[in-house]
């Protein structure tokens, strides 16, 4: 019948990693016997130099980081916004922070102090909600104190933007690792205990696996009803089945392995042989996995909010940030692109971030494809 | 394979059974009142909704409730669908051709394009015309539909106006409307071709650029990675340097051997080509206003309109069960190693 196509990648890809590791592990411990410096055999390693090397890997890096600090400083970035307390906006009052701009602002934006901490280690939930300038539906263009514009409802492109940044790590971390928990426990069963179990569990996998992923997701939000919770409980039922499908592969191949026989030959159990073995062996490349999905996370999460089925209106969030644009999409007479701004901005800011993964997901796949070597 | 083909629909009563007992199992989370909303056809229903919950038996205990809901949705009875203003199975009815319309035109470049890009960048590999396809396939692939839709939809229909958006002009809509025009199909250029009105086709064919380009885009990045993978792998293998050594011409060698092989992975990846050609009409048709079953979920989700939404996951259950055969057969076409029986 038809290939699966998972086993195929599956035993590719993860047993270059530990190959490709240990042999340079190993090559580099030796001469770490007669160097004693600094420990660099991680960076020297084969696959790391092959990383280190293509060009891809390193834009796709160079771009990560470049997002992750954009959302780890994000109060710092925007604190002139924060500080002027815009309409509906509590940021700075729930921050404690004092009613005069100025003074406001300098505590955000000094690392010595208190505030610049709290407002990055734990932002009240306020600061993720855009501050409105205005009420008025008509968007404007960038201009000083709002640099990418204001759309429609009065609400600030840049900062929302900025601290889109944060919402999209918090959606995507939040639901890779609910979905990689679900996904290990389903697959879990269905390796561990085998028979009916494993039957009906791998059905249901394909099933979920092959429902085109947003619309299950929609029709999930629709029943527990739209808000943003609720689209991440939804994502993460929705994209746990290739954690499942490759944990239990992982569990009935190691299963088979010489030196677990050895350990069944000996008396361990099958916990035993699952606990010390199999999840050891397998855990790591899934968390590599699960990581390099966030992207794809986001594009998903983003389209929910953009139909609407996600946060409400006024979170920082890049795909409701886009829809704002669909009553704006032709501009003035004489001036056809007046307003490009309102979808520009959170567009690009998507469009990067999810290349950003791919392209680590690309460098990664090439660098421990043991075929390409 | 006749055999085979008639075993795979005598399951596919078994596969909507088991969707079907999952989603009225997940309405089990909703309360009987808001079960009842579904039934809710006028504001003068609406003030009596204990009577629908009696008369559907919402409070019933569940296998009771299944047997109910299955009666009813046998006899085509899905409920009724607030966003549409119908029937829900009228509404699936009316706007399915739209969106097979739109699906029909999108997937033959998606295909078409994937295969030939990925085959060019194989045969080059390495060539600038390779590194070209590849930076080409990451950025398409990281573009999100909706993005993309709503850029090109503010560039060339609200900025230049190149294309227009919906299905046909508002004049045809009218000539339809006063059965000018026959509807057989409900498909707009295939109606247009059969009513012999060619100035309905191009008008609808020039409104259906945006929505198929963006669905194109999108989903031919996918292919095409996969397609020139798949090309340098069977490129390497032993048989293939046997062709060449043979004398055949390069072209035999590559598009006659080494391609048909090298089809059979992106085959395995129509089944995901199909579910995201899914998910991006829903968001292109909301976008491009183009009425279909797409447009049609997208509005009934964010108004909570259950009936509709479920009717809709019935009707994608049953197209992934169909497009899953139909790939079955495509192998045993493509790869005479695989029997069926």
């Amino acid at each position: 019948m038809r290939p699966d196509p998972d086993d195929q990648t599956r035993d590719d890809a993860p047993d270059g990693v530990r190959d490709d590791a240990t042999l340079a592990a190993a090559a580099a411990h030796d001469e770490h016997l007669f160097a004693p410096e600094v420990d660099m055999r991680w960076w020297q390693s084969k696959a790391m130099r092959r990383f280190r090397r293509n060009p891809l890997a390193i834009t796709g890096v160079v771009l990560l980081l470049f997002y992750i600090g954009v959302a780890l400083f994000a109060p710092a970035i925007t604190a002139p916004t924060i500080a002027e307390r815009e309409r509906g906006h509590t940021c700075a009052r729930d921050l404690d922070l004092p009613r005069d701009s100025d003074e406001a602002i300098a505590a955000l934006r000094n690392p010595f102090g208190v505030p610049f901490w709290r407002a990055i280690a734990a932002p009240p939930q306020s600061c993720l909600r855009i501050p409105r300038v205005s009420f008025s539906p008509i968007p404007q263009p960038p201009q000083e104190g709002h640099p990418m514009g204001i759309a429609s409802g009065g609400y600030d492109i840049y900062y929302g933007v900025v601290w889109g940044a944060r919402m999209a790590f918090y959606v995507g971390i939040l639901v890779s690792a609910i979905s990689f928990g679900i996904g290990i426990v389903i697959g879990g069963a269905a390796g561990f205990l085998g028979g009916w179990v494993d039957d009906v569990l791998m059905r249901l996998v394909d099933v979920v696996f092959a429902f085109p992923n947003l619309i299950l997701a929609a029709i999930f939000v629709t029943i527990f009803g739209p808000s943003l919770t609720n689209s991440l409980i939804a994502l993460a039922i929705v994209g746990w089945t290739n954690y499942a499908r490759l944990f239990r592969g992982d569990i009935l191949r190691v299963r088979n392995l010489d030196y677990v026989d050895g350990a069944r030959a000996l008396g361990a159990s099958k916990w035993r042989t699952f606990t010390r073995h199999v999840l050891p062996n397998s855990i790591g490349s899934l968390v590599i996995v699960a990581s390099l999905d966030i992207g794809a996370v986001v594009l998903v999460a983003s389209t929910l909010a953009f139909l609407g089925l996600g946060s409400e209106i006024g979170t920082t969030d890049w795909g409701q940030m886009v829809s704002f644009a669909r009553g704006y999409i032709q501009g003035a007479p004489g001036e056809p692109f007046k307003y490009w701004y309102i979808s520009w901005w959170p567009g690009i800011a998507i469009v990067v971030f999810v290349l950003a993964w791919n392209l680590l997901g690309d460098a990664y796949r090439d660098v421990f494809d043991p075929r390409d070597a | 394979m006749f055999a085979f083909i008639l075993r795979r629909l005598l399951s596919l009563p078994v596969v909507l059974f088991a969707v079907s007992l999952l989603i009225v199992g997940l309405l089990q989370l909703l309360s009987p009142t808001q079960r009842a909303t579904a039934f809710i056809t006028s504001e003068q229903q609406a003030q009596n909704i204990p009577a629908i919950i009696e008369a559907y038996g919402l409070d019933e205990p569940f296998p009771v409730q299944y047997w109910n809901w299955l009666t009813q949705a046998l006899q085509g009875n899905l409920g009724y669908t607030r966003s549409a203003n119908m029937t829900v199975a009228r509404a699936i009815q009316t706007l399915f051709p739209a969106s097979l319309e739109l699906a029909l035109f999108a997937v033959v470049p998606i295909i078409g394009l994937g295969i030939w890009f990925g085959t060019l960048a194989a045969l080059h590999r390495n060539s600038f015309l390779d590194q070209a396809t590849r930076v080409m396939a990451i950025l398409g692939w990281s573009l999100p539909t909706f993005v993309f839709g709503i850029w090109i939809l503010a560039a060339l229909y609200g900025g230049l106006g190149w294309f227009g958006i919906g299905r046909v002009s508002t004049r045809f809509i009218t000539a339809i409307a006063q059965g000018e025009i026959t509807q057989y199909t409900r498909m707009m250029t295939v109606d247009a071709i059969l009513n012999g009105r060619f100035d309905m086709l191009l008008d609808a064919l020039i409104r259906l650029v945006l929505p198929v380009t963006t669905l194109a885009v999108v989903i031919t990045a996918q292919i095409m990675r996969v397609m020139r993978g798949s090309l340098l792998d069977s490129l390497s293998q032993d048989y293939v340097r046997t062709a060449r050594a043979k004398g055949l011409s390069d072209r035999v060698v590559n598009l006659k051997h080494a391609r048909r092989n090298a089809l059979i992975p992106v085959i395995t990846l129509s089944g995901l080509t199909i579910a995201l050609l899914l998910n991006g009409t829903v968001v292109v048709e909301t976008i491009f206003n183009y009425r279909g079953l797409g447009m049609w979920f997208a509005t009934a989700a964010v108004q909570v309109d259950i009936p509709a939404v479920i009717g809709f996951g019935l009707v994608v259950a049953i197209i992934i069960v169909f497009a899953n055969l139909f790939v079955d057969v495509l192998y045993a076409i493509v790869d005479p190693r695989i029997r069926y029986d």
